[in-house]
């Protein structure tokens, strides 16, 4: 008889009250009921609402970033002895439908990270942000020595051992990029599987997502990091 | 016989002083890469090398600088004035950023252990 594995779902929110409800209920309707949400210091509610639904909900008394949430969160399922975390955006655009093929990457090899690719011509995701993309994904080839084909996807599996090897200090959105010269610094077993990105108005109207601007910023921390 | 000159400086003063931190700098960084400091790396260790060895070498041979402008396209050398006050500049902007860093770091740790104190026991 097989034991199913510990899996951990991690969703990092900052002000995402009008859709949190929805993304918790559609993860569960797939069959995925240990979910944590960390509340990166919300000022619109998100933590009230999640007090009301049926997950491990922490929060962050003040904002972090995107980064520092998901450390939080992984600290939490290494505490709670996951066997997998897969992280997901708290905004809705990850479909819960490829949660499976997180689990199926990781049951049929010995994966310690499984990432998640964007289709970024079948997505429609908004031409700066097109631009970015490719800019973060060349200089992470450049400076971390890892290439992969969407360097700042949140849609993401760990192990258990790559939760203990994998050692950030970016608390903004350039953690994308750390945890890949993690995985090339301790020489990590990666795959990467297509995802489906739903980028809705409200998606899209997120101030804090990744644009040129927070590009320029990642570039700057990235080298800050190398230099520092 | 003339005696005006029998003490004459090998190096100014200035480019003493910007060795002498470049020397500093490195050594730190050696010290961290050796001993397996937390998060450090060969690229790092690298590039420190090369930023600081770069401005110990500029500080105790200006006449390279000559050699870099006219590589360049540019004419004439760099103040030794105008040199020594962007380096001194760096170091201290170098020096805060790496503090503020720190600080941000321990803002995040602790906001996070607060955080983890509220996880439920495990079951």
């Amino acid at each position: 008889m097989s034991i199913s594995p510990n899996i951990i779902i991690l969703i990092p929110i900052y002000n995402e009250k009008k859709v949190i409800k929805d993304v918790i209920l559609g993860i569960q309707d797939e069959g995925y009921t240990r979910i944590i949400v960390v509340d990166d210091g919300s000022t619109d509610g998100s933590f009230e609402v999640l007090q009301h639904l049926p997950v491990i909900a922490l929060r962050h008394k003040i904002n972090r970033g995107k980064g520092a949430a998901l450390r939080t969160g992984l600290e939490a399922a290494k505490i709670l002895s996951a066997d997998f975390v897969i992280t997901m955006d708290g905004d809705g655009q990850h479909d819960p439908l490829d949660i499976k093929n997180f689990v199926s990457a990781f049951s049929k090899q010995n994966i310690d990270v499984v990432l998640g690719v964007r289709n970024i011509e079948k997505d429609m995701m908004p031409p700066t942000r097109k631009i970015a993309n490719w800019i973060a994904d060349k200089l992470t080839f450049i400076l971390y020595g890892i290439h992969i084909h969407d360097s700042q996807s949140g849609f993401r599996g760990y192990s258990a051992h790559a939760i203990q090897k994998i050692r950030t200090k970016t608390d903004a959105y350039s953690y994308e990029s750390e945890v890949l010269r993690e995985i090339h610094k301790h020489r990590l077993s990666y795959t990467e599987i297509p995802i489906h990105v739903r980028y809705t108005p409200y998606s899209k109207s997120k101030k804090h997502k990744q644009n040129i601007v927070n590009g320029i910023k990642t570039l700057y921390t990235m080298i800050w990091n190398i230099l520092t | 016989m003339e005696h005006s000159y029998l003490i004459m400086p090998v190096f100014h003063l200035y480019q003493l002083i910007v060795s002498g931190i470049a020397v500093l700098m490195i050594v730190q960084g050696a010290i961290k890469y050796f001993t397996r400091g937390e998060s450090q790396s060969f690229l790092k260790f690298f590039v420190r090398l090369f930023i600081w060895g770069g401005m110990a070498i500029v500080a105790l041979f200006p006449q390279i600088t000559n050699t870099l402008a006219s590589f360049v396209g540019l004419e004439g050398n760099i103040n030794a004035v105008i040199l020594t006050a962007f380096l001194l500049v760096f170091l201290m902007i170098f020096k805060i950023l790496s503090v503020v860093e720190r600080i941000e770091q321990n803002i995040s740790t602790l906001t996070r252990n607060d955080a983890l104190s509220n996880l439920p026991p495990k079951k």
